[in-house]
């Protein structure tokens, strides 16, 4: 017998609640005794906050296995993202003005190879392999003399597939291409030695490994020609490249988000897997299912399926109380089927019926049993209710 | 909460279809548009509609609507199926703007079968 619930959160893709230890290292820079100064201002009260930043900035470049130097605190993954490619194609339009990415990036890369094209560059734009792989020979044979960056991300966010930004990375370096890669689903959640790899540029953000929102952070590859324009001007922290007084707060949340993600790194990938497997068993026999994320290329804490003959919107409102997404959240309001759905070969019908579960640190085993149950009544209800010969 | 795009009263509905399924012996008509389908059936008697039952694919919208159909003609005069209206519907739920062309297939659907019932005031099926 599973008892009911009044929500249950299965949406970590998302965004993750923040993790309580993070909450007690913001809440002491909050209060009113805590180290509130600039960190910009060189006096005593300054100095404590920057010494926060630089923990912080510590804290996350043992994360990602690069220097300290090598990051910029933003707002988010869609400012880095922002930053990344509008600010690398601009550095580099000189040398030329075309560009790499794929079809199914996340919309806050695919929006911004939209504006670049508007602004006169040039863009390919990949489809993905029916698991949502680029497909090397294809990114190699896209790669121009005039192209200056390749963006493709590392963890799908609505399928979950894995790409190989080392092999990606490679074929960018021999044609001296610069690399980018949206990180946001996968740092924290994946090992990454940015110093080994060949990627030049990668996005994050905190609230996506237990950390608090508003806070994100660009690697830039301290290598000749990696460098990007900044986006804003006006008071020259770091480096100019995102000036504005720093979020201390944030940033020492995230910093310490890094580190216990860090320090909890394989028993949370062994945890996600476990529930993934189970929640597919307790779905995969209902009649009609298709598994969209790749069995073998798949982020373990995302499970993207579609049900043949039953109509997206209803089966999220039967789903509840879970919580759980039909595509991006950043969209899911917007009942366009998914348009990486539709790029791996799903058809409309299918499309629009998916159903993104992704856990989390806190999901258990009962959790997944009382979702895989939710979801095999829900469809069983919504079959019921529909015409003959329909579903 | 004040983003849920769900009234109280289309939760209720979507929540509790009492008119789901099928009825022997009753008119019926299936509409198929704008990525709805609708399925309606009624037995009427001495004019006046005795049962409906209904069969539906598209979005809560869509199911409560015509479950609230449903619910409030039954009994009424067959000759009221031909005055159903999709604005009603849309303003009592309510129903997204957006939505209005999926609530007219529902209005298509009712007329359909006000226009069947008239044919055969007895609902019964040859």
């Amino acid at each position: 017998m599973i008892a009911p619930r009044d929500m249950m959160y299965l949406d970590y893709a998302a965004t993750t609640p923040v993790d309580a230890r993070v909450i007690d290292t913001m809440s002491q820079l909050l209060a009113a005794e805590g180290d509130f100064g600039n960190p910009s201002s060189g006096h005593l009260a300054g100095r404590r906050s920057a010494a926060h930043v630089e923990h912080a900035t510590s804290q996350l470049a043992k994360l990602l296995g690069c220097r300290e130097n090598e990051l910029v605190w933003t707002s988010g993954a869609t400012e880095s993202d922002n930053l990344a490619i509008a600010g690398a194609a601009r550095y580099r339009a000189d040398r030329g003005r075309h560009l790499i990415t794929m079809s199914t990036e996340h919309k806050a890369v695919t929006d911004v190879f939209g504006s670049l094209e508007k602004q006169g560059f040039e863009v390919t734009w990949l489809q993905p392999d029916a698991s949502g792989l680029v497909v090397l020979d294809e990114l190699e044979a896209a790669i121009r003399k005039d192209t200056q960056l390749v963006s493709i991300m590392h963890i799908n966010n609505e399928i979950g597939v894995i790409q190989d930004i080392d092999a990606i990375g490679s074929v960018c370096r021999r044609h001296d291409v610069l690399y980018h890669v949206d990180a946001a689903q996968s740092v924290g959640k994946l090992p990454l030695d940015l110093a080994s790899a060949p990627i030049d540029l990668l996005s994050t953000t905190a609230h996506k490994l237990y950390g608090p929102k508003g806070v994100g952070a660009l690697y830039i590859a301290d290598r000749p020609g990696c460098h990007v324009e900044p986006l804003i001007h006006g008071g020259g922290q770091q480096r100019g490249l995102r000036p504005g007084t720093l979020a201390v707060p944030l940033i020492a949340g995230f910093g310490h988000a890094a580190e216990i993600a860090r320090a909890h790194m394989d028993e949370g990938i062994a945890h996600l897997r476990k529930l993934r497997d189970r929640m597919w068993e307790g779905v995969r026999d209902v009649e009609g299912i298709v598994l969209n994320s790749a069995e073998n290329a798949s982020f373990p804490g995302v499970l993207n399926v579609s049900m043949a003959g039953i109509e997206g919107e209803s089966l999220l409102l039967a789903l509840e109380p879970l919580c759980v997404a039909t595509g991006s959240a950043c969209n899911s309001k917007d009942r366009e089927p998914s348009g990486v759905l539709r790029a791996i070969g799903r058809s409309d019908d299918l499309a629009q019926s998916a159903i993104r579960f992704s856990f989390g640190r806190p999901t258990t085993v009962a959790d997944v049993d009382f979702a895989a149950d939710r979801y095999r009544r829900a469809v069983e209800r919504l079959r019921e209710l529909a015409p003959r010969g329909v579903a | 909460m004040t983003n849920d795009p769900y009234s109280e009263r289309v939760r209720q509905l979507f929540a509790d279809p009492d008119h789901a399924g099928d009825l022997a012996d009753a008119e019926q008509v299936h509409v198929d548009d704008q990525g709805v389908r609708i399925t309606l059936a009624a037995q009427c008697d001495d004019s006046e509609i005795k049962a409906l039952r209904f069969r539906a694919w598209g979005c809560p919208h869509v199911l409560a609507a015509v479950e609230s159909f449903c619910r409030d003609y039954e009994g009424r005069p067959c000759a009221d199926l031909l005055d159903f209206r999709a604005a009603d519907v849309m303003q009592t739920l309510p129903v997204p703007t957006e939505k209005l062309g999926r609530i007219l297939v529902l209005e298509d659907a009712v007329r359909s079968l006000g226009q069947s019932v008239r044919h055969d005031p007895t609902g019964e099926t040859e």
